[in-house]
């Protein structure tokens, strides 16, 4: 029986945000604490010639430098393997402080540990470090040249090249095509807590206080790193202000601050500044693609080619994956995607929220609307007409999709129908409005491990459920609090939902949206496995009311077990354990994945974007997005459509605003939240979510799709074709300025 | 080290300021922290001006109002919108509440950005700074204290004590680009003041030259054609003229928040937008 879930309650944990009780990673108190800063390199290639650390050593309160001269050193760089595989996650195979070579700017250099932050602020500005300056890369119109071909990417987990079908003859047969460039800026997630550790050593016992996604990653990162058992690590997240993916794999930062804390015999916290997460965290890459599609006289696509350029790092092969959805979404026999790379002096990028759906989408769905308009059809039809009732791949049946019920309903509530479709025909004023649509896609990954969580009842009715994943402020805490109500079928307030800590049963990084689908899952097999485990212990309880009883015919509701025919007929916990003198019950649940679904299963939406444009000062507003998401079940309404919403907005943001420059320097020209601009509340416009319940028996118990990252997929590509409709330019890279609209 | 001077009386903020002029006036913080805090400049000490209560007080001074420059954007809006229209409306433009309640006029003022959201209004109603030291007050016109991107003619033992400035008179505006809708350096900006009284009009720029400065040509030619005397709906070319005047006195440059050929366009929309504004409140 389901009376928790979808319910739209408020956070569990959101008293303690808003009243400043929460405790972060940069704010756990422990005696004798003492404060680590990273000192990052000023140049992007070349070497350390010498560091000078006396004046630093020397300064008042500070504990010790580091540098690749003298930091401990530990175990080995594990493979880079996203996170949501369950093991250690290396942001990137690269650890710094190892030697003098330098590989890009901001890389980590030295270390300096004082009584006070502000002592090791100052005496980090006190090192005297001279480099030798090599030539460097870091933008793909510098290294255009050298680009080549990736034979995987993603840490291996994606091949660089797909075909199927003849894309050649896909386009040789087409009637119309389209062949557009697309050019993308680098992006940066900007979490408003910046990542910090704070790690303590009790003897050979490492205790890390981490702002992660996942705790076990940092903890099986760590334990790799720092050559130490993995049962001598505990990881503690109580609480994450924001990731978007920043903390979604494991920089060197945390082991930087348990060799600091080891070498200096105290803990140690090391927070990264603001300027610092542009350079230690992480980025998306500034990237370009080239699309083709081709489509016969009726508008069904024939052909697509999709093409990307960005440069990654000189350790790792990677880029976002943004030909993936792309690829997937509609219905064409013939399609070629290739990733080719370029060495270049950055640390290997990273994900970002929506990484690649976004960018790729924005191309494919844009191109779609110039597709449309080149055969006089509407945006949303062309979409119709190429609507895959199965994976265009190998054209098995989807997990589920209600794709065709978010495009009614969004076309309703946004009026499609009855809009001048006419270019530059809606005005108000001198403003000229648009509409523009897109779809949204993001697909269902599956954790690599098993997902665990355990259920704990005690005698008076009351439980704990625990789990490790971190609440990164998704609402996972208050959607698995629901969960397990329903699961155990005791009152929601009788639930307290544990987590943050690799100490509690295994589970996965919050990553790739799939944190409410894997951990709902492990938390309704424990809860539904302790219920039954009482169930069966009151049938075979000669005291019990229900003894003898036919299982299946037993049902649970606040806290009571009963006949479903005889609601007369039953007992509560409490009095089942009470008379059995057991103080609680528990059972383990255990979640074993399905292969990769990815393929086959996504979250899909239908987004509408009304903007207003001044056409004289260039100046883009957006008045009103709309998106309706078929996400599977809804575990909570409040936080998924919190969830949908914001990812809406980061995909104005995305399209308007977001993008880091690299300066001729080889470093990032805008690393502060005063230069690189997010949106504020007086940009965000109105915006409605909706959501259409499909029932999906695939993915995981629950039919839980995720709604983490889809809201941003297609609001870029909408608002461009909105902006293209109340102007008639159409716009190929990202953000789009004010120029662009002159 | 770094000494935290805390006079509480103006006199004392005066002597303090002659006899360490490397002192650097802080009062809302927000430029000056900003600074510090990103290792811009370390000065040997911070003269705090917020515990002089003179500072703060704002009033009428015969024709004018002299407002001090410890008065907050908040107050500016809250307290002086219905006499000072222009700088109330700019005011709302600067940053964020939290900004707002903490940046002052004359930190503005004294920070001398040539994008200061403050300066054109100042401009377009022909303010006039007061500035204060042991040696004794001077009032320099607000066209005459910028002399660059961020200098002034401010000397080392001065403060800036207040801003002298006539309530409005006639429609007042201000508009300002910005790359978001809050919290943002403007690109560019620009204040307007009419005063029907004596039918002349003043211009402030903003974001567009080395400082803030006016368009004394467009004020003259406005003042020279605006229908004075029979006030009906304005020629679309006189506006068109105005603005095109407006964007010829900019001197912009390229930057990160926008080019110098888009500066002197949305120049010339402003001006042509807010003075078919205000015209339009004249006429009501």
């Amino acid at each position: 029986m389901t009376t928790a879930i979808g319910r739209p309650i408020d956070r569990v944990d959101g008293p303690a945000k808003v009243t400043g009780a929460g405790r972060y990673s940069a704010d756990v108190p422990l005696p004798g604490l003492v404060h680590a800063v990273v000192v990052g390199s000023r140049i992007p290639a070349g070497r350390i010639i010498s560091i000078d650390t006396r004046a630093a050593e020397q300064a008042n309160g500070v504990l010790a430098v580091l540098t690749h001269l003298n930091l401990p050193k530990g175990g080995s760089v594990p493979p880079l393997v996203p996170s949501l595989a369950g093991a250690a996650a290396t942001g990137q195979t690269f650890f710094p402080m190892q030697d003098e070579v330098i590989h890009y700017a901001g890389q980590h250099v030295a270390v300096v540990v004082a009584e006070t932050l502000e002592q090791a602020e100052h005496a980090a500005t006190l090192l005297r470090i001279d480099y030798a300056a090599a030539p460097f890369v870091t933008t793909v119109e510098q290294g255009r040249e050298q680009a080549y071909e990736a034979r995987r990417i993603f840490g291996g987990f994606l091949p660089g090249r797909v075909e199927r079908g003849d894309v050649d003859a896909g386009l040789a047969e087409a009637a119309v095509t389209v062949d557009l460039g697309y050019r993308y800026a680098a992006n940066h997630h900007n979490p408003i807590e910046c990542s910090a550790t704070t790690a303590v050593w009790q003897g050979d016992r490492l205790t890390v206080y981490d702002a992660t996604q996942g705790p076990n990653a940092t903890l099986h990162t760590l334990a790799e790193l720092l050559n130490v058992m993995p049962s001598h690590i505990r990881v503690v997240t109580d609480f994450v202000g924001g990731s978007f993916g920043c903390k979604a794999m494991i920089w060197d930062h945390p082991a930087l601050a348990a060799l600091a804390a080891r070498h200096v015999g105290r803990p140690v916290r090391l927070a990264l500044s603001r300027e610092q997460m542009f350079s230690s965290v992480g980025h998306r890459e500034q990237q370009e693609q080239q699309l083709t599609l081709g489509a016969d006289a009726q508008g069904r696509l024939t052909a697509v080619r999709h093409h990307k350029l960005s440069p990654t790092s000189h350790f790792d092969d990677w880029a976002e994956p943004s030909l993936g959805v792309a690829s997937q979404l509609y219905a064409c026999p013939n399609y070629q995607g290739v990733y080719r790379l370029i060495r270049a002096n950055t640390m290997t990028p990273t994900f970002t929220r929506c990484p690649g759906e976004a960018s790729g989408m924005f191309a494919l769905e844009t191109a779609l609307d110039e597709l449309a308009e080149r055969l006089g059809l509407d945006p949303l039809e062309i979409r119709l007409r190429n609507y895959a009732e199965t994976t265009p791949g190998d054209g098995t049946p989807w997990s589920s999709k209600k794709l065709r019920e978010c495009y009614r309903r969004g076309a309703e509530l946004a009026g499609w129908d009855r809009r001048d479709p006419r270019v530059g025909a809606l005005r108000d004023g001198d403003t000229l409005l648009g509409w523009g649509m897109a779809t949204s896609a993001y697909p269902c990954y599956q954790p690599g491990n098993p997902q665990r969580a355990r259920a704990r009842l005690y005698a008076d009715g009351s439980a704990v459920v625990q789990a490790s994943i971190s609440d990164i402020g998704t609402g996972s805490a208050t959607a698995m609090t629901q969960v397990a109500a329903d699961g155990l079928g005791v009152q929601l307030e009788r639930v307290r939902f544990q987590y943050g800590d690799s100490d509690l049963p295994n589970t996965a990084a919050a990553v790739g949206s799939a944190g409410a689908g894997m951990v709902s899952a492990a938390v309704h097999v424990a809860t539904t496995a302790l219920r039954d485990q009482l169930i069966a212990q009151a049938l075979a309880d000669p005291g019990s009311p229900l003894h003898g009883a036919d299982p299946r015919q037993v049902t649970v509701a606040e806290g009571r077990m009963a006949l479903r025919e005889r609601p007369d007929v039953g007992e509560t916990y409490a009095a089942l354990l009470q008379r059995a003198f057991m103080a609680d019950a528990e059972a383990v649940g255990t979640w074993n994945p399905p292969p990769d679904t990815s393929g086959g299963s996504m979250t899909f939406g239908a987004q509408f974007a009304q903007v207003a444009v001044d056409p004289d000062l260039g100046l883009v507003r957006v008045r009103r997005l709309i998106g309706v998401f078929d996400a599977g079940r809804i575990l909570n309404r409040k936080t998924a459509h919190s969830q949908l919403m914001g990812g809406m907005i980061w995909g104005m943001s995305h399209a308007l605003l977001e993008g880091t420059r690299m300066g001729p320097d080889g470093r990032w020209a805008n690393a502060s939240l005063g230069e690189y601009l997010v949106p504020v509340n007086a940009d965000a416009p109105e915006v409605v979510v909706e959501t259409v319940e499909s029932t999906d028996t695939v993915v995981n118990p629950l039919g839980v799709k995720g709604v983490g990252e889809v809201g941003m997929v297609g609001t870029a590509a909408a608002i461009a074709n909105a902006i293209h409709h109340a102007t008639g330019k159409r716009l190929h890279r990202l953000p789009i300025t004010i120029e662009d609209l002159l | 080290m770094m000494d935290f001077l805390t006079p509480v009386t103006w006199a004392d903020a005066l002597a303090v300021k002659a006899d360490r002029p490397e002192a650097v006036p802080v009062a809302g913080g927000t430029d000056v922290m900003v600074e510090l805090n990103f290792h811009r400049r370390r000065p040997a000490a911070l003269l705090d001006l917020t515990r002089v209560p003179e500072l703060a007080a704002w009033g009428r001074d015969g024709d004018v109002l002299r407002v001090g420059a410890g008065v907050s954007y908040t107050r500016l809006i809250e307290e002086l919108g219905g006499l000072l229209p222009g700088l109330a409306a700019a005011s709302r433009t600067v940053g964020s509440p939290q900004i707002r309640n903490r940046g002052t006029l004359g930190g503005n003022l004294g920070s001398a950005s040539p994008a200061g959201d403050g300066h054109p209004p100042l401009l377009a109603a022909g303010a006039v700074v007061e500035l204060a030291s042991v040696r004794g007050t001077r009032e320099v016109p607000v066209a005459d204290f910028f002399t660059g991107p961020k200098r002034s003619v401010l000397a080392p033992d001065e403060l800036i004590a207040a801003v002298l400035v006539a309530p409005a008179d006639g429609p007042e505006q201000f508009a300002k680009i910005g790359t978001r809708n809050a919290m943002v350096i403007a690109v560019s900006s620009f204040a307007l003041a009419l005063h029907p009284g004596r039918r002349s009009v003043g211009t402030g720029i903003g974001s567009a030259a080395p400082t803030p400065r006016r368009a004394p040509e467009a004020e003259e030619f406005a003042a020279a054609h605006l229908p004075w005397d029979g006030p009906g709906p304005l020629d679309p070319d006189l506006a068109r003229r105005f603005g095109e005047l407006v964007s010829a006195a900019a001197a912009p440059i390229d930057d990160v928040r926008g080019t110098a050929a888009y500066r002197r366009h949305s120049l010339s929309v402003l001006a042509r937008r807010t003075l078919t504004w205000a015209w339009e409140e004249l006429c009501e």
